[in-house]
């Protein structure tokens, strides 16, 4: 076997574990391969996707983000606290949660680029930051009292189709699609291009397989730099309205660990944590396979506990792949 | 072979260390070839050579860094084989290296005892880690507190920090590469007393340096090396100066150089003046005229890297002006410099040039990616293929497709890709730095080739070598530098690789 199929072997390996997943899921259960059972997992996974997404580009750069899951939190505060306290209509208290969060990220990227803090410190930080400031303006306590509109963009979809039935009771015959999925797929194309066909792409693998060329090349390493926590911090503002808007209630709480699962799934995607490396449909494997590993095990009754062991093995079985393959 | 043997009573000595037919081969370079050595009790040995001789790779052999592939190494009458840089340590050799190997954040006993920490029970004894470190620095006569920390200390009291850690070794051969190069005149005062005593102690002393003036002070033989292979052994007070340069150099031009098809013009395409950045050069002024191609010749830290990487914005000035013809730039970083039309393709391609897990169109493409790009900052991969292309078939770069990743492409492969990423980048100014450094012969004549093109293309090229007969072969002027200096400018069809070594040591004339 030579290094070429060795590669594409190795490349298409996540893609094969999912397929695997789904097919022992399918056999052990029947509730498993449905189409409304598709559009739970695809729904669960959104906010693991979103986050996926931006710890890709960051982690592309030869970065991390810890604060996703604090700053999503903030956000989505921010966006409930604009429309119930300053009565804001939803969309303008929302746009309000993902500016803060793009702040949020703005200073994870300040203090990078012209701080010279080391990113796993600089996030770190803003993660404690971000939880505080979120617990602090609602003072620990979930904001509810939303109304519907402020649910309508976690819980609609396009295309549902319901009939009612002669009985009077509604006979859901597709479920639709839900926004947050619609959502997902339009962020993850944008994103996809943007890594793969543009020059700011271009630059962002640039600053992570080499920052010293690109930087000599006439790469402006700051500015791509900033840009990707800018996005990251953004795309967590996003993830914060979607799942509040979910739960039709701000949490500040909400999104504990979040950010450990948006880097296992670009880990599991095959992004590599030294640089350089990485591709957003990689990162979208990584996040089917978190999400249907957590979908499945349910529906088979494994416990959380047991869940997290799984979860914990696969990424650190995916790794030592992803290191074989880099060794030679 | 070739060993080294010339007795003289006056500095006579029992032989304490030697060494017969030593080679050492390293993947596509002969390091070493056969090269003997004989080192005396109290003797100064010096080692001399031009960058590339091999004294480093033969000094990691004496310390045991290195095995050799041939050859014996007779240590006190004994036959040795270090397979480690600890075992030759306990068998009293020790090594001061070039770049020092402390750790910064210990203090200067824990460093001198460093991995031989005096111990009480399954605790270091403190008190006398500190006692006895304090006997060595007292023995030496210099006054450093041994509980301060490494980092706090300026470069000469490491290097004295370094000598008292081999002393406490109870060190009967010590080699030091280069100690004086970052050191004062008074500190090295100090440390040629030290060396004096240690001679009068008995200790063997292999001694390296570019600085051959200084060595008249201490040193008693000199062995040179050539490409890896041995020269000469001589005591020093029967040489000169000049004879060891000459012998140090002393090869024709053995490699080929391409005819040149350049007219150099006398219109100044590119000029500095007064360029200083403290610490790496100061007061630096040149000029490029068109069509040429200027040298920049020196030995390894005068500072040749340091001025293109400043004129390029890679490091700031803090003083000194750019013109391109009779306009003033102004260069803040390298994407100003690149703006300008100037480029520099760095000396160690693979940290600093190359974004070697990225394709070769890529990288290609890295410095100018606008132009193949739309106004929406789309890349036009088939445009973006066909430039990629072109440069590869004008550049004769062998890989198997335009998105071969980089760093499975040789040396001199990879070195033509980033002459082509800045070709595509249409640069005025190109510096050179090092390009043929690792690269085989039919590589390096094609870069050559390459270099007197560009040149014959009215673009201004600035080659910094460490080869002096790429100089003499390549260039039409040299500038030589000597520690952080321009020392001179000289014509290279009048000059010789004597001359030029003369100004990179810092002589002025003959």
């Amino acid at each position: 076997m030579n290094d070429k199929q060795k590669d594409l072997i190795q490349k298409f390996a996540a893609l094969a574990s999912l397929l695997v997943l789904t097919a022992i899921f399918s056999l052990t259960s029947d509730a498993f391969f449905t189409v409304s059972n598709g559009m739970t997992v695809s729904l669960q996974v959104t906010s693991i996707f979103y986050l996926g997404i931006a710890a890709t580009c960051v982690i592309i750069t030869g970065g991390i983000d810890l604060s996703v899951g604090s700053v999503l939190a903030l956000a989505g505060v921010v966006a409930a606290l604009a429309v119930k306290e300053a009565g804001m209509p939803v969309p303008i208290g929302m746009m309000f949660g993902v500016i803060c969060g793009g702040i949020c990220g703005a200073i994870n990227g300040y203090c990078v680029t012209h701080l010279k803090l080391p990113p796993f410190i600089a996030t770190l930080g803003m993660m404690m930051v971000a939880r505080g400031v979120a617990l602090q303006i609602t003072g620990a306590r979930a904001v509810s009292g939303l109304g519907d509109s402020f649910g309508e963009l976690g819980n609609g979809a396009l295309f549902r189709i319901v009939n009612i039935g002669s009985d009077g009771f509604p006979d859901v015959v597709f479920p639709g699609i839900p926004y947050p999925v619609i959502l997902m797929v339009l962020i993850a194309i944008a994103a996809a291009l943007m890594l793969s066909r543009t020059t700011l792409g271009r630059h962002i693998y640039a600053v992570g397989s080499n920052a010293e060329a690109a930087r000599l090349s006439g790469v402006n390493v700051n500015r791509v730099t900033l840009f990707t926590y800018v996005l990251s911090g953004t795309l967590a503002g996003l993830t914060g309205c979607v799942l509040m808007s979910r739960l039709v209630t701000a949490q500040p709480n909400e999104g504990v660990m979040y950010e450990l699962d948006a880097i296992a799934s670009a880990v599991i995607g095959g992004t590599s944590l030294m640089g350089g490396v990485g591709s957003i449909s990689g990162t979208a494997i990584g996040a089917f396979v978190i999400g249907i590993l957590r979908n499945g095990l349910n529906m088979n009754g494994v416990s959380a506990f047991t869940q997290q062991i799984i979860i914990g093995l696969v990424i650190l079985l995916t790794v030592w792949i992803d290191q074989l393959r880099n060794r030679r | 072979m070739s060993v080294a043997v010339a007795t003289n009573p006056s500095s006579a000595g029992e032989v304490i260390l030697r060494l017969d037919g030593v080679t050492k081969q390293f993947p596509g370079v002969l390091a070493l070839d056969k090269v003997g050595l004989d080192l005396r009790r109290g003797e100064v040995h010096a080692v001399c050579g031009e960058n590339g001789a091999g004294k480093s790779t033969l000094m990691k052999i004496i310390s045991g860094q290195y095995q050799p592939d041939g050859g014996v190494i007779t240590y006190n009458g004994q036959e040795r084989h270090f397979a480690s840089s600890m075992e030759a340590q306990a068998a009293g050799i020790a090594i001061i290296h070039q770049e020092l190997n402390l750790v910064p954040h210990l203090t200067v006993a824990e460093n001198i005892y460093l991995a031989r920490e005096p111990t009480r029970g399954w605790f270091i004894d403190k008190k006398k880690l500190v006692a006895d470190a304090q006997a060595c620095l007292t023995r030496l006569g210099v006054d450093i507190r041994p509980e301060a920390l490494v980092r706090t200390l300026s470069v000469a009291q490491c290097q004295m920090v370094e000598i008292a850690k081999a002393l406490s070794l109870d060190a009967e051969v010590l080699i030091m590469d280069e100690p004086t190069s970052s050191l004062t005149e008074s500190e090295t005062g100090l440390l040629f007393k030290i060396i004096r005593e240690l001679k009068a102690a008995g200790v063997g002393i292999v001694y390296i340096s570019h600085r051959l003036d200084e060595m008249r002070e201490i040193v008693d033989r000199v062995t040179v090396l050539r490409d890896g292979r041995y020269v000469s052994t001589k005591e020093f007070a029967a040489t000169s100066v000049d004879e060891i340069v000459a012998s140090m150099v002393g090869r024709s031009l053995e490699e080929k150089f391409p005819e040149r098809t350049r007219k150099p013009c006398e219109e100044v395409l590119f000029r500095v003046e007064g360029l200083t950045r403290k610490g790496a050069f100061q007061d630096v002024s040149f000029t490029l005229r068109r069509g040429e191609i200027l040298g920049f010749a020196g030995l390894m830290g005068a500072g040749r890297t340091e001025v293109a990487r400043g004129i390029f914005g890679a490091d700031p000035l803090d003083a000194g002006q750019v013109y391109m013809g009779d306009k003033q730039l102004t260069i803040r970083s390298p994407r100003d410099a690149i703006d300008q039309g100037i480029a520099y393709l760095s000396e160690d391609r693979k940290s600093q040039g190359l974004a070697t897990k990225m394709s070769v169109v890529s990288n290609m493409t890295m410095a100018n990616p606008s132009a193949v790009a739309n106004r929406f900052g789309f890349i036009d991969f088939v445009r973006e293929a066909a430039i990629a292309k072109q440069y590869i078939d004008t550049l004769n770069i062998r890989t198997p497709s335009v998105h071969q990743v980089v760093k499975l492409l040789s040396g001199g492969n990879q070195q033509k890709i980033v002459i082509g990423k800045w070709l595509f980048r249409k640069s005025q100014i190109l510096f050179f730095d090092e390009p043929t450094r690792g690269i085989d012969v039919g590589a390096k004549y094609a870069i050559y080739q390459l270099l007197d093109e560009l040149a014959s293309q009215g673009i201004g090229v600035v080659l910094i070598s460490s080869e002096l007969p790429e100089i003499l072969g390549m260039t039409d002027r040299v500038a030589v530098f000597h520690e952080g200096r321009l020392t001179g400018i000289l014509t290279t069809a009048a000059t010789s690789q004597e001359e030029i070594m003369h100004y990179a040591s810092g002589h002025k004339g003959h």
